[in-house]
């Protein structure tokens, strides 16, 4: 999850507009786009300033790695959607 | 009495294929969609979230009427564009498999909302849904803010990280 995603979607769940957030904040649309599409990093303080002023905040804490299941994901994607349903039924089969 | 006393299998190709025929404008989102883009996990049925213009709430009738779709709770099946905006979650158990007709997820605006990043997925059998993106399945998931779902969550999470640094734009 990038920062401009997770701005993004708070602000989408806040139902605002670009330039809604951003007289909010006081900052162009423009800066907010840029934002949005990670073509810039607010930095930490900045994010959870953007994501208070959708009426979210950012809870941070620290959780394990988990390589097993990342390496999971990682397969899953390089298959064709196709096939990703097909595991699935095949998985739902074998219940 | 409902006609379907035992649980059919779960077919999502028939269930699929009977909202095409009729022509029917939905996104698909949950789980299966989840699955459809990447996510572990398994499901028994299909959640959508249906244009809800007159005309597409009739052919989404018309499809249930052919999957022979029953509510859940037992009630009577109104599908109306009336009646549609007045229920949350419309769970229907059909002849292949369970259905969700979703008219607004949490966390969105519905189907004009889903559909500018959603994108029709090849997954056989000659279908090709249109399928929430990976960031908006995020985005519902987290508000409703199960925390059973949290795993889910996490695996969207990764899923738009895996794309990102795969160069594909969501």
């Amino acid at each position: 999850m990038t920062a401009g995603r997770l701005l993004r979607e708070a602000r989408l769940r806040a139902r605002l507009s670009q330039g809604e957030l951003g007289k909010r904040v006081g900052r162009p649309r423009t800066q907010i786009a840029r934002w949005e599409q990670d073509a810039v990093d607010p930095g930490f303080g900045t994010l959870r300033e953007l994501l208070r002023a959708c009426g979210f905040d950012l809870h941070s804490e620290l959780v394990p790695y988990e390589p097993t299941e990342d390496a999971r994901l990682e397969k899953n994607v390089l298959l064709a959607p196709e096939r990703r349903v097909g595991r699935m039924l095949r998985a739902l089969g074998q219940r | 009495m409902s006609r379907l006393a035992e649980k059919p299998r779960f077919d999502p190709y028939e269930l699929l294929g009977a909202l095409e025929s009729r022509r029917v404008a939905y996104i698909l989102i949950g789980a299966f969609a989840r699955v459809i883009q990447g996510a572990d996990e398994v499901t028994e049925g299909i959640d959508i979230v249906p244009s809800m213009r007159d005309e597409n709430i009739n052919r989404l009738a018309h499809a249930l009427d052919d999957l022979g779709a029953e509510r859940i709770d037992g009630k009577e099946l109104d599908v109306s564009p009336e009646s549609l905006v007045k229920e949350a979650v419309l769970a229907l158990q059909t002849e292949r498999g369970e259905l969700k007709v979703v008219p607004e997820p949490a966390g969105t605006r519905g189907y004009d909302d889903l559909r500018w990043h959603a994108t029709g997925e090849h997954i056989g059998k000659g279908l090709r849904p249109r399928v929430a993106s990976v960031n908006d399945l995020a985005r519902m998931v987290a508000a409703l803010g199960r925390e059973n779902e949290l795993p889910q969550l996490l695996q969207l999470r990764r899923l738009a990280e895996l794309e990102v640094s795969r160069g594909i734009e969501l």
